[in-house]
C-alpha cells in the first residue's frame, strides 16, 4: 500500500467526533430538547424544506419572532458583575452574553451562560494579572498557556459584597482592565431587563437576519435508511446545498462531487437560514413549528435543520470547554421524518469533548 | 545516551552489462537517489535527503550498495527508489534499477544478511559451473564466506564499537 | 479509528459515536494576486494548485485527488475538498505557492473543517457594523 510508505505525520488530521443518534419524538425518553438547550451560543440555523416553494405563514412568524440581540461596544467585564445588573437581569431569567470579535485561540474571551455562570478564557499574562482561581485549559494543560476562570454568580460565595465577589471585581477593575464588545440578550425579558447596561454604553439592537432561497430540480439522496455509515455523505450533501454548490459539474477534472446514491430529484425546495445571536429557546420553538408543518404534509416527507454554534465560544454543549484548533466547529443537524422519528448528528472539532 | 536511529537499506544495483558497474561511484549513486526522491516527493523529499542520507558502501564488483536514511522518514524515501532508472556518472548515463534486499537498523545486521545472501548466491552458482576448475573456485569462495562468518562472530564487539563511531 | 457504543433502550433509539471518520476535509481558500486584473478560471486554478503540489511533494503529491467544489471568479475564493490523508500535503503546498504567472500571489486559507456544513456557518464572518 502506497500510503504506508509515506511518513505518518503527513497523513494525520486533527481529531474530530461525530455523534449519530436516532430516536423518536414519541419516545418519552428522547433527549432532543436537552441537547438543543445545552448548546447555548448559536450563530446560525438553516432549514431545508423539500417539496416546498414558499414558507408557510406560521413558520414565517416564528422566524420573525426570534429574539433580537444587542451589541455593546467596549464594555468593561466587571459591569457584568454589577450588583444592579445581577439583580435585574442575571437572577431574573437567562442572560446570554458572549464577547464579540474575540478569537479564542489568540484573544481573551468571555461568556455569560444562562445559568449564571461567568466564563473567562484568558491567556497566561491576563490570568496572572487577574489573580483569581482558574484552571489551565484542557487543550494545552502541559504548556499552561491558556486558563479558564469559571465563576457561578448565583452561588453564595459570589454574592455581591462577599470576599470572592470583591476579589474578582477588583481584579477586573484595577489589575486586568478587560474591555470588549459583547453580544447580549435576555430571555424572556428582552431589552427591558438590560436597559441600565445598554443606556450607559454605546450599544445597538440587531435583528437576526433571515434569508430564504428557493431551489429547483435538486438531486437529493433517498433518505429511507439513514445508516450511521452514510452520515458523512448525508452531511456533505446538506453542506453542498447550504453552500450553493452545483451538482451537475460540467467537468470532472474540476470536481468529482456526486449526489449519494440512491437519489431522486426534488422539483422544488426551500432553504431558510437565520443568522445572528440565537437562543436555544427560539430554536426549540422553530423545531416544534417544523414538527407541526411535517404532520400536515404528505407521507414520507422530511425536514432538516442545522444549527451552528459560535466558533469562539469558550463552551460548546453544557459546560464542556471548547477551543479552536483549526476549525472550532460545534454544530448539529436534525433530520425529522414524517412519522416522528428523527436523526440527530452532533459534530465537534479537535478542541472539544464528546457532545451529549 | 540517546541514539540517533537510522535505517540501512541494502540494495543491489542491476545493470544491463557488468562493465557499467565498475564505472559507478558512491557520489553518482547518491545523486541519482536524490534526483529520484526529488522527482517523486518534490522539494519536501529532497529536503529530507539532506538529513542523514548517505551512501555508506558501494561494491563496484557485485553492485551492492548500502543507503543510510533517517529512521523517521525512510519509508517515504524508500518509496521513491523504484523510480530510479539511471545513474549519471562521468558524463555517461547508465540505465539501471535498484533492488532492495534488506532493511536493517545497523550496518552489522545488513552485513550479516549480505554474507548469508552471497553464500546463497554461490550455492546457486555451483550447479551451473562448466568445469572442475570453476567448481573448485566457487567451493573455495563458499568456504571463505563461512570462515569470514565465523570470524565475524568473534569480532562482534569490535564491529559494535565501529558502529558507535558512526552515530 | 471507529468507536461504536450502541445502547438498545428502545427499538428506535440508537447512538453511534464516530471518531475521526470523515473521509474528506473541506477548505475555504482565497487567492490573492498583487495584480488585481488576474482572474484565473476554475480549470486554471485547479491546475495551478496541482503545480504547487508537484513542486513541494513531487509526482506523488501531484497525484493527490482533490476537488474544487465551488469557485467564485470575482472574489477568487474557492471551496476545496480533499481526502483527509492528503490534507496536510495540500495545505502545505498552498502555503508555499508564491507566484502566479510571474506575479506575486498567496493563498489565504480561511477555514478548514471535516464538515462541509461548517463552512457555511462560520461565526467569525458575523458583521454587525
Amino acid at each position: 500500500d502506497a500510503t504506508q510508505h509515506r511518513s505518518e505525520e503527513l497523513t494525520q488530521t486533527p481529531r474530530h467526533l461525530l455523534v449519530c443518534e436516532r430516536s423518536s419524538f414519541q419516545d418519552e425518553k428522547n433527549r432532543l430538547s436537552t441537547q438543543v438547550e445545552m448548546l447555548h451560543f448559536n450563530y446560525k440555523v438553516s432549514v431545508l424544506l423539500p417539496e416546498c416553494s414558499s414558507a408557510p405563514s406560521q413558520l414565517d412568524s416564528v422566524l420573525n419572532s426570534f429574539t433580537s440581540f444587542y451589541l455593546i461596544k467596549n464594555l468593561p467585564v466587571h459591569e457584568l458583575l454589577d450588583q444592579h445588573f445581577l439583580q435585574t437581569a442575571v437572577f431574573q431569567g437567562c442572560v446570554y452574553a458572549l464577547s464579540y470579535r474575540t478569537r479564542i485561540d489568540e484573544d481573551n474571551c468571555v461568556a455569560l451562560m444562562p445559568n449564571g455562570r461567568l466564563l473567562l478564557s484568558l491567556d497566561k499574562d491576563s490570568f496572572e494579572l487577574l489573580g483569581f482561581e482558574g484552571k489551565p485549559s484542557r487543550f494545552n494543560h502541559r504548556v499552561k498557556s491558556r486558563f479558564v476562570v469559571s465563576v457561578d454568580l448565583t452561588s453564595s460565595c459570589m454574592a455581591p459584597g462577599g470576599s470572592g465577589y470583591l476579589r474578582l471585581v477588583s481584579g477586573l477593575k484595577s489589575r486586568l482592565n478587560l474591555q470588549m464588545d459583547f453580544l447580549l440578550l435576555h430571555h424572556p425579558g428582552g431589552g427591558a431587563s438590560l436597559q441600565s447596561l445598554l443606556s450607559r454604553y454605546a450599544s445597538s439592537e440587531h435583528r437576526p437576519t433571515i434569508s430564504q432561497c428557493r431551489l429547483s430540480d435538486l438531486s437529493c439522496p433517498v433518505l429511507e435508511s439513514c445508516d450511521p455509515s452514510d452520515a458523512h455523505s448525508l452531511l456533505e450533501w446538506l453542506g453542498a446545498v447550504d453552500a450553493d454548490i452545483s451538482w451537475d459539474s460540467s467537468c470532472d477534472f474540476v470536481s468529482t462531487l456526486v449526489c449519494p446514491e440512491p437519489k431522486m430529484t426534488l422539483s422544488s425546495a426551500l432553504r431558510v437560514s437565520v443568522c445572528g445571536f440565537l437562543t436555544p429557546q427560539d430554536i426549540q420553538r422553530l423545531i416544534s413549528e417544523l414538527r407541526c408543518y411535517l404532520e400536515q404534509s404528505r407521507l414520507g416527507s422530511w425536514v432538516s435543520l442545522t444549527v451552528h454554534g459560535f466558533v469562539d465560544s469558550p463552551v460548546s454543549w453544557g459546560a464542556n470547554e471548547h477551543g479552536v484548533l483549526k476549525g472550532g466547529e460545534n454544530l448539529y443537524t436534525l433530520l425529522m421524518h414524517h412519522d416522528g422519528t428523527y436523526h440527530l448528528h452532533l459534530a465537534t472539532g479537535a478542541y472539544d469533548s464528546c457532545p451529549p | 545516551m540517546v541514539r540517533v536511529k537510522s535505517r540501512y537499506l541494502l540494495c543491489e544495483i542491476n545493470v544491463t552489462e557488468r562493465k557499467y558497474l565498475l564505472q559507478l561511484d558512491d557520489r553518482a549513486v547518491a545523486a541519482a537517489v536524490r534526483e529520484a526522491v526529488g522527482r517523486i516527493h518534490g522539494d519536501y523529499g529532497e529536503a529530507l535527503c539532506n538529513i542523514r542520507f548517505s551512501v555508506k558502501y558501494l561494491n563496484a564488483h557485485t553492485g551492492i550498495v548500502f543507503l543510510r536514511f533517517s529512521k523517521r522518514f525512510y519509508k517515504l524515501l524508500w518509496s521513491a527508489l523504484p523510480f530510479l532508472t539511471c545513474v549519471k556518472t562521468r558524463g555517461q548515463t547508465i540505465p539501471c534499477f535498484l533492488k532492495c534486499l534488506h532493511v536493517g537498523g545497523t550496518i552489522q545486521t545488513c552485513q550479516k544478511f549480505l554474507i548469508k545472501y552471497n553464500t546463497q548466491q554461490l550455492h546457486r552458482m555451483l550447479p551451473n559451473c562448466k568445469n572442475e576448475e570453476e567448481k573448485e573456485h566457487v567451493r573455495k569462495a563458499i568456504m571463505n564466506c563461512s570462515q569470514a562468518w565465523g570470524r565475524k562472530k568473534d569480532d562482534d564487539d569490535e564491529v559494535r564499537s565501529e558502529e558507535d563511531e558512526e552515530e | 479509528m471507529r468507536n461504536t457504543d450502541e445502547k438498545e433502550e428502545t427499538s428506535v433509539y440508537r447512538r453511534v459515536v464516530l471518531k475521526n471518520s470523515s473521509p474528506y476535509h473541506y477548505m475555504r481558500v482565497c487567492l490573492v494576486v498583487d495584480d488585481q486584473r488576474i482572474r484565473p478560471s476554475v480549470v486554471e486554478l485547479k491546475n495551478f494548485i496541482i503545480t504547487g503540489l508537484r513542486t513541494l511533494h513531487g509526482q506523488a503529491g501531484a497525484a493527490i485527488n482533490f476537488d474544487v467544489l465551488k469557485y467564485e471568479e470575482d472574489s477568487l475564493t474557492a471551496i476545496l475538498r480533499i481526502y483527509s490523508r492528503g490534507l496536510v500535503k495540500l495545505w502545505s503546498s498552498l502555503t508555499l505557492i508564491s507566484s502566479y504567472e510571474n506575479h506575486n500571489c498567496a493563498f489565504r486559507v480561511n477555514q478548514v473543517s471535516p464538515y462541509l456544513l461548517a463552512l457555511t456557518g462560520n461565526s467569525r464572518d458575523l458583521q454587525l457594523d
